[in-house]
């Protein structure tokens, strides 16, 4: 999972990518509006964390204008004026959810959580693929309960194929919502995780499907 | 009372003047005029009467017998016919010795009345008035003047009814008033209108104002005359300034919660990272944060309420409000699959406030309810003569009856909060109170708690 924050306080941005890492997702930072938006126009993320007080484009024009052209995708709006016009005039843009600042991380969390899963329209934190299930909230993995050793890029490309369940992922797809945007990218790599996770697995769980990419076997 | 208000009304203050004077006027005018055309009358009357004392006296001869004789009688019509108002008569003065022998000759129109003149002897060429009670009782005005020829002294007297000469300045009198009094109502009319028309701006911009109160308009629209105008700009200028103040008292508010909050999260995120969250400093700070972010909540909004609470001319419909924070409460607690029912609201009231501060009242509440509520919240507008209910109903677990005034005291002082809870119904009941309304809790229709919000309507 690929996540951006649009956050132009240097040390709350830091401390969200940090936060925000540490249960496995993948974070982008933009520092303002215009870069944030480009962003968000350009790269597949799978949630954004987007303040509203933002240099150059305020939040709400940025929220405003993926929406109009087309992008679904859940946003996270953290507002420092805890007014309730700010949170209709957010809300009415297309945002999602909101944030008061200060909050409490493990609130941020959880409200990410809930988005993403809601955009694929799952209805709980837990993923299930036969004897696979997939907790979101502590971000383990474990085959008929015993736990598994997952690195942390093993960890994404199993989340993504889990809330993707059933649909196949490109290759390049998985990679992008692995990576971060500067990282050196390399799609062999995605091979590599792949290999190592079927080892972890039980046979048969990741398909691959011949010149178009992964999907996890839901009959398995 | 009454006549304090009588001394307030400018209209009643300019007609009542002018009325007085166009008393007063009439008045003078009718007794001026009156007096005059009398004098002019009675001038008249008794140039007439001398007029035939002269012919009378022109005419005056004595015949062969000595007797005293009128050569050509007067010529005037009046003289022959009886009782006609208008006579002569010829007195003859004794001389020593001798009788005096009253009405030696006298106008036929005496018949054979006889005047009876009041002693007296003008001196010769003298003319004498007197005023003696004549034939029926009648008023008479006469002329008199003593002729001497040769040995005779004779008294010559014209009579004529007082009446002729009284009756038509009694008529013209009649007609004076009669003109005078329509002239009179028509000026009262005139001024009255001009009163009307005068002042008509004054309505106009007690209508302007009003639709400013009512918060129809932001200013005072309209032209006004020239001497108005001036007051009607100034006025514009001061709502101007206090919205200005108002806005400004906002955004600094707005900047200074900004300010905060973003240096308040970043303490609280360094004392929440997992290796440190036990330490008692670590504990210390978050609550302290805690603590300072609903104090600068609760005083924010407070302040913001403070100073849009003083400025006239404030409407908010209510029911676009609700709809806005509904979607808010639809969209943030998708998950719970709680059914928000708003039922119409036909006579679509408004609000005698700031959009932000009803925004921030029902929020507090309907935010309530969506976290309390177990499926189904249901939200009604409804009239309260001059003030406005909104009833804000859940299914959740209530509120008992003990508890509720707590809760709605609860807030202002930091030692008394319970983590967790929040201080919206606090904020609500505060924010409703200083625009003279009120919040009440009460068990719900829908088993839960009701949450009624009253406030002033416009």
């Amino acid at each position: 999972m690929r996540i951006l924050v649009v956050e132009d306080e240097p040390t709350l941005a830091a401390q969200l990518a940090e936060c925000i890492k540490s249960v496995g997702y993948v974070v982008d930072v933009a520092h303002n509006g215009v870069d944030g938006h480009f962003m968000g126009e350009t790269e597949p993320y799978d949630a954004i964390v987007l303040d509203i007080g933002l240099p150059q484009m305020d939040g709400i024009t940025v929220l405003k204008k993926w929406r109009a052209s087309g992008r679904t995708l859940p946003v996270l709006i953290l507002t420092a004026r805890d007014t309730w016009r700010e949170k209709v005039a957010g809300i009415d843009a297309g945002a999602d959810d909101y944030l008061t600042k200060p909050f409490h991380m493990e609130e941020l969390l959880a409200r990410l959580r809930a988005l993403i899963r809601r955009a694929g329209g799952h209805a709980s934190t837990e993923f299930v693929c036969g004897p696979l299930t997939l907790d979101t909230r502590s971000s383990r993995a474990s085959v008929d309960g015993t736990a598994l050793a997952l690195t942390s890029h093993e960890y994404r490309v199993l989340a993504y194929l889990m809330h993707h369940l059933g649909e196949i992922v490109s290759r390049a797809e998985l990679t992008e919502h692995i990576y971060a945007q500067d990282f050196d990218r390399d799609s062999n790599t995605v091979e590599v995780f792949i290999a190592r996770l079927r080892k972890k697995l039980p046979p048969g769980l990741i398909e691959t499907v011949r010149g178009l990419g992964y999907r996890l076997n839901k009959a398995q | 009372m009454k006549i304090a208000f009588l001394r307030n009304s400018l209209r009643i203050r300019l007609l009542a003047g002018t009325l007085v004077w166009i008393v007063i006027s009439m008045t003078v005018a009718g007794w001026g005029l009156g007096q005059l055309f009398h004098q002019h009358v009675e001038a008249q009357f008794d140039v007439e009467l001398k007029n035939h004392l002269d012919q009378l006296t022109a005419q005056l001869i004595l015949d062969e017998q000595n007797q005293t004789q009128v050569r050509l009688l007067p010529s005037d019509p009046r003289l022959n016919k009886p009782l006609s108002g208008l006579y002569w008569q010829i007195d003859r003065i004794a001389a020593a010795g001798e009788q005096p022998t009253k009405a030696v000759l006298r106008s036929r129109s005496l018949w054979d009345e006889t005047l009876a003149v009041p002693a007296d002897t003008p001196a010769d060429g003298e003319i004498h008035q007197h005023r003696i009670e004549g034939p029926q009782a009648v008023a008479l005005r006469i002329v008199e003047r003593t002729v001497t020829i040769d040995t005779h002294s004779l008294r010559l007297i014209v009579a004529a009814n007082e009446s002729l000469m009284t009756g038509p300045i009694a008529d013209f009198k009649g007609h004076l008033w009669l003109a005078l009094g329509i002239l009179g109502m028509g000026l009262t009319f005139a001024a009255s209108m001009q009163v009307f028309v005068g002042l008509a701006p004054l309505r106009s911009m007690q209508d302007a104002l009003g639709r400013v109160r009512h918060g129809d308009a932001r200013n005072m629209e309209g032209t006004f005359p020239s001497e108005i105008m001036p007051l009607v700009n100034e006025f514009n200028t001061v709502l101007a300034q206090n919205a200005e103040v108002v806005e400004r008292a906002r955004t600094q508010a707005g900047n200074l919660a900004h300010a905060l909050k973003t240096p308040l999260s970043v303490l609280s995120n360094a004392a929440n990272v997992p290796e440190k969250r036990d330490d008692d400093l670590a504990r210390l700070v978050t609550s302290q944060v805690d603590t300072v972010r609903k104090q600068v909540d609760y005083h924010l909004s407070r302040a913001q309420a403070a100073a849009s609470v003083q400025v006239p001319g404030m409407r908010t419909a209510v029911e676009p409000v609700i709809q806005g924070l509904v979607r808010v409460m639809r969209r943030v607690h998708a998950d719970r699959q709680i059914e928000i029912v708003l039922l119409p609201d036909p006579a679509n009231l408004a609000f005698r406030g700031e959009e932000q501060d009803l925004q921030e009242m029902l929020g507090n509440l309907i935010d309530n309810a969506s976290k309390w509520a177990r499926s189904r919240i249901e939200i009604q507008v409804s009239d309260e003569s001059g003030k406005f209910r909104v009833s804000i109903d859940d299914d959740g677990k209530g509120i008992a009856e003990t508890e509720r005034d707590h809760v709605l005291k609860r807030g202002v002082r930091a030692d008394e909060q319970v983590p967790g809870t929040g201080l919206g119904l606090a904020i609500s009941a505060d924010l409703a109170r200083m625009y003279g309304g009120d919040l009440v809790l009460a068990k719900s229709s829908l088993g839960g708690l009701q949450v009624s919000l009253i406030l002033p309507a416009v």
